[in-house]
């Protein structure tokens, strides 16, 4: 269960948003959304422990994310979270395989990974050994979503995953992240201010930025 | 940071080695009494056996030198052949009481041209009991022959660690009869080798012998030590360029490993967030810097002791340098120890710059 308590963050001594209050049951999917500027991305980082908020708690099942060490914070998203960026983050020099191993050697797990059936399912299978650099938007995008679902996690954050694209790949990419979180049994929260996301993803929850749920 | 540990390793071991052996070819020797000239070439020629001899003295006036009441040993020595460059000194059999020398087989000569060998000189020349060899004249290998008397091993010596390794030892008639010098009083010899019956004749015998006769009296350890003095200089010059090669690989480590975080800082960035903790690149960074000054280190103190083993088989010297005990490689081990751990230090730096990146401020800044 994820539980966000009175998330509060202030940039440069001025409130983005205060008293957010998130109780996500598991696989449970929730969208947060809102219009450009409000916080999204900010409060997804929060969430994922890449930025601390000024004032609030934040548990994954009754772990105090923040109450951990700086490494224990890495290592907990490494091994339980899966996160799809905005820019995808992905390693340009790196090929599409060699970016998914980099994640697995993160995780620091000895399951072996079936990368070709990971990469078969985003539709990457034949595009292995190309570097990312070469790839295309849709491409990318795929591979940002393979690359957060590598090691199986229980919560998938997901930063405006369809907003650059196209309806027929918007589509595509909704559909991927729903069928692989219902595969890892995850619970997805997925920000983004691109409308037509509802009518592509059944959502337990929205919270819009500011209200509370 | 491979040629300043280059360079740096040589010069120890030049200076090392040339210390240990210019201290171990001389057994407690006070005095050299030779010809008029540069006494470091007397000490050189006479005791080291490296540089030609000054000249030569009557064996007349050096007999009462060997009896002056301050004296405790004389021994004469003779140089002027040589056998495939080493050199073939006449002297008595007391010389080798000088150098503790143990035969391996055979005897000491008994009669004029018979020779006792060094081990060096058994190995490399392939002498053996009773072989005959031609000395050639003057120290180094012309081809210029005493074919009509050939002289005969008697004796081989036990390895010393000493320049004795590296001579032929025969009678002072030996040297005499092949000269043809037939008349008493004109018989001469190199140089005599002394021993003080009291270390207060070093300063009284010398200016007795410099100021009183058309000989000099040279004190191997004085000179010896102005030698390394001069050269010490030297090495300490190549020791400081040396160690500014080493600060500039240094620098060099550094502001490559700046440059690199600086140029991955996104990809690093991208590996916290798929859960690389900052200790795990911490140490990516410091693995990547201590494995560049690792090898490089060590291939420089390789390359280093290539370069000197190169030297010592290569150059003429090297006849008369003896490897020792490898004792500076304690040196050695210690300098690529301290070079490691500053380099260890200087890798902290961008180490912590790592450690200290904020991830998500990088990432919206790419």
């Amino acid at each position: 269960m994820l539980k966000c308590e009175n998330i509060e963050f202030n940039v440069d001594g001025q409130n983005l948003f205060s008293n957010i209050n998130l109780n996500l049951k598991p696989q449970k999917d929730l969208l947060i959304t809102g219009p450009s500027g409000v916080g999204k991305t900010t409060l997804l980082s929060i969430l994922c422990g890449i930025q601390k908020p000024t004032t609030g708690k934040i548990t994954y099942n009754s772990i105090d994310l923040y109450n951990l060490p700086e490494n224990k914070i890495d290592e907990f998203r490494g091994k339980n979270l899966g996160v799809v960026f905005q820019n995808f983050n992905l390693i340009n020099a790196f090929t599409v395989k060699q970016n998914l191993e980099i994640a697995v050697s993160a995780i620091n797990t000895k399951k072996s990974i079936p990368f070709f059936n990971l990469l078969d399912r985003v539709g990457l299978a034949n595009k292995s050994h190309i570097k990312v650099a070469n790839l295309s938007i849709g491409e990318k995008q795929r591979l940002a979503v393979a690359r957060a679902f590598v090691g199986d996690p229980k919560w998938v954050f997901c930063d405006e995953p369809t907003s650059s694209l196209d309806d027929k790949n918007a589509n595509i990419i909704a559909n991927l992240i729903k069928e692989e979180s219902l595969r890892c049994k995850a619970s997805l929260v997925l920000i983004t201010h691109d409308s037509r996301i509802q009518t592509l993803i059944k959502f337990s929850k929205i919270l819009k930025l500011g209200d509370e749920l | 940071m491979i040629v300043g540990i280059t360079i740096i390793t040589v010069s120890i071991t030049v200076n090392q080695v040339t210390k240990e052996t210019f201290s171990k070819n001389n057994p407690g020797l006070d005095a050299v009494v030779g010809a008029k000239g540069s006494p470091l070439q007397l000490i050189l020629s006479s005791i080291h056996h490296i540089d030609i001899p000054t000249g030569n003295i009557s064996y007349q006036n050096a007999r009462k030198i060997i009896k002056h009441p301050a004296i405790k040993s004389a021994i004469p020595i003779s140089l002027g052949d040589n056998f495939q460059n080493f050199r073939i000194v006449g002297t008595n059999k007391t010389f080798l009481k000088l150098y503790k020398a143990n035969l391996i087989s055979g005897t000491t000569w008994s009669q004029p041209m018979q020779a006792v060998i060094g081990y060096n000189v058994s190995k490399i020349t392939k002498l053996k009991i009773n072989k005959f060899f031609v000395g050639s004249h003057g120290l180094i290998d012309t081809g210029d022959v005493h074919a009509e008397q050939p002289y005969k091993v008697v004796g081989v010596l036990k390895k010393t660690g000493t320049i004795l390794d590296n001579l032929i030892l025969t009678s002072l008639d030996s040297v005499w009869n092949l000269h043809s010098v037939t008349n008493k009083d004109k018989l001469e010899i190199t140089s005599l080798l002394l021993k003080y019956k009291n270390k207060t004749s070093s300063f009284s015998f010398p200016r007795l012998i410099n100021k009183g006769t058309n000989m000099q009296a040279a004190s191997p350890s004085f000179e010896i030590s102005k030698l390394l003095k001069l050269t010490g200089n030297a090495h300490r010059i190549v020791d400081y360029l040396s160690i500014l090669i080493i600060i500039l690989s240094f620098l060099g480590i550094l502001f490559t490993l700046l440059n690199n975080i600086n140029e991955r800082k996104y990809d690093l960035a991208v590996l916290r967030t798929l859960g690389f903790s900052r200790w795990k690149l911490f140490s990516i960074i410091l693995s990547e810097g201590m494995i560049i000054s690792i090898l490089g280190s060590t291939i420089g103190l390789i390359f280093g002791y290539i370069v000197y083993e190169s030297m010592y088989y290569f150059s003429i010297v090297g006849r008369s340098l003896e490897l020792g005990q490898l004792n500076f490689l304690n040196d050695l081990f210690l300098i690529w120890i301290i070079v490691n751990i500053i380099a260890f230090i200087t890798c902290l730096i961008p180490c912590i710059k790592v450690y200290k990146q904020n991830i998500r401020s990088t990432l919206l800044n790419s």
